[in-house]
């Protein structure tokens, strides 16, 4: 056991696979957490009801919040250990060197890596602790079933609708892609999975899954900047509307 | 051909190296790289310089002696080629070269060109051997191999050593190195009662050396002379877990 938990944090190869473990838990992260925000899509009551019974799970909520903090921790820590490992193991760089088939997100992973780091804070900063843009912060949203609860739906549009905010995200969710389009081809490596039967098949996952991804989370700022997602009055605005057209409807 | 090379020099281990320019001029283009270099250091020595100090032995691609930085790739611009192998023609009339010494704390700079690779050997003293009896030679084929498992085998056994996938690596790691070498015998009958313990004792010789993490970049397999594939790094990590699991 010893043994064991020595191996585990100092060989690069067993910290090469906490990195990749943690790197796959954010990851689910990141699936859960889209899910949910793909429910702007389905208008204020849905969004805001999905995070009213988010905070419903009360203790339950706090424990999924810890093991995310853990990943994150776990991955933050094998990426500081490799990184210096890595950096000691050549402590005098070549005039002129030129990669051959690395890529150049496999390359920079640092740094993708530290810019996602560095959003999360903003991005925790903004939509869980309302310190950014705070005017948009504390709107209420009376649900269907009468409970008042926290607007998510308008925080949300409010704040995309500064296009410096909406910048801002492409940006950090491009970073994000950069990082995600190697991580998951390289956990599957890490894992020890590569095999001429599927390995064409590994080589396009991590790509393919970070364009996804970062097209799923962007579609809501962008949305939001060309007018698809619309804040409260608005929506009344075409539901009335609407209305209007169902009665014009009826009246023929 | 008429060339500019722009060298490491470095008198000793401990000494401060510089980058120094030489010309060149009647170069073949038939020459080997290396033959390009002897050429330099004749003229070098009539002048009463010091020749350039460089690694090479068999000077035909086996036995992973030479090594070189040229031009920022590992044995030149050429796929699957050695230095020694590399010819002038694939350079032209007038260029710059710049050459440089592979560049790893784990391979410290002996003179100029020339590192130390014996970090290689301590690795391979962990466990790239196996036990067998003393005696007469065994039959041949008295143990049946399945012959896709040969050929993998053989793929790591072309492994010569060279340290090209270390010098091309942003993190030095000896990663396709110690793969390749333990592939080489775990495919086979005979690797298998050390397998594991042999994983575990040759990262672990890696690590102490102090060669970096591998971060699956690949460029090591597109470096290598020996064209080996980083599939057997995906086969060290699967070995290296099953032993750190399930080994005693
Ligand atoms: C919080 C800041 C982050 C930092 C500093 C960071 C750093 C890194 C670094 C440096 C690597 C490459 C390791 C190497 O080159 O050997 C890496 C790999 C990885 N990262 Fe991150 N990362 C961060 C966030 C994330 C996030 C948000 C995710 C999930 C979406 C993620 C998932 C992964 C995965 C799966 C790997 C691959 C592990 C492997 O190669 O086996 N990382 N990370
Ligand atoms: S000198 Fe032997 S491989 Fe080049």
């Amino acid at each position: 056991m010893v043994t064991f938990l020595a191996r585990l944090f100092r060989s690069s190869v067993m910290i090469k696979i906490i990195m990749a473990v943690s790197g796959l838990g954010i990851i689910g992260f990141l699936l859960a957490h889209l899910t949910g925000n793909l429910l702007m899509f389905g208008g204020p009551e849905k969004i805001n009801a999905y995070g009213q019974s988010l905070r419903d799970l009360g203790p339950v909520l706090w424990l999924l919040r810890g093991g995310i903090l853990l990943f994150f921790i776990a991955h933050i820590w094998s990426a500081i250990m490799l990184g210096k490992r890595n950096r000691a193991a050549r402590p005098i760089g070549y005039a002129m060197k030129k990669p051959i088939k690395a890529t150049v997100f496999s390359r920079t992973m640092m740094l993708s890596g530290l810019t996602v780091f560095a959003f999360v804070a903003f991005h925790l900063a903004h939509y869980t602790f309302g310190k950014i843009q705070p005017e948009f912060f504390n709107r209420e949203y009376t649900l269907h079933d009468g409970r008042v609860t926290h607007n998510v739906y308008e925080m949300v549009v409010y704040g995309f609708e500064n296009p410096a905010y909406t910048l801002l995200y492409v940006l950090c969710m491009t970073l994000l892609g950069f990082h995600l389009s190697h991580a998951l081809t390289s956990a599957m490596q890490t894992f020890g999975l590569n095999n001429p039967k599927y390995s064409k098949f590994l080589r396009r996952l991590g790509p393919s899954f970070a364009v996804i991804i970062v097209a799923a989370y962007l579609s809501i700022p962008v949305s939001v900047i060309t007018g698809i997602l619309k804040h409260k009055a608005d929506i009344e605005h075409t539901a009335l509307s609407n209305e209007g057209g169902i009665i014009k409807e009826m009246k023929q | 051909m008429k060339l500019t090379l722009d060298i490491w020099r470095q008198k000793s281990a401990n000494a401060e190296g510089k980058m120094v320019s030489y010309e060149v001029d009647d170069i073949s283009p038939d020459m080997s790289f290396l033959e390009m270099l002897d050429v330099l250091n004749e003229r070098l020595l009539e002048k009463g310089e010091d020749s350039v100090a460089f690694d090479h032995d068999c000077r035909e691609g086996i036995c992973g002696m030479c090594s070189l930085m040229i031009n920022g790739m590992p044995h030149g611009p050429e796929r699957a080629t050695t230095t020694c192998q590399l010819h002038m023609r694939k350079f032209h009339d007038g260029q710059r070269i710049t050459i440089e010494p592979w560049r790893a704390s784990s391979f410290p700079v002996v003179k100029d060109l020339a590192v130390d690779r014996s970090a290689f050997d301590r690795i391979v003293q962990k466990g790239g051997f196996i036990s067998a009896n003393t005696g007469n030679a065994p039959d041949a084929n008295a143990i049946p191999i399945p012959k896709k498992d040969a050929d993998i085998a053989m793929d790591a056994a072309a492994c010569i050593g060279c340290g090209a996938c270390v010098a091309v690596c942003k993190n030095s790691s000896a990663m396709l190195f110690v793969a390749a070498k333990a592939s080489h015998f775990g495919h086979l009958p005979q690797g298998q009662p050390e397998r594991y313990e042999r994983v575990i004792k040759m990262v672990e010789q890696a690590d102490a050396e102090g060669f970096g993490s591998c971060s699956n970049t690949y460029d090591c397999e597109a470096a290598c002379p020996k064209e080996i594939s980083v599939r057997h790094i995906a086969r060290l990590n699967r070995d290296y877990l099953r032993a750190s699991l399930f080994g005693e």
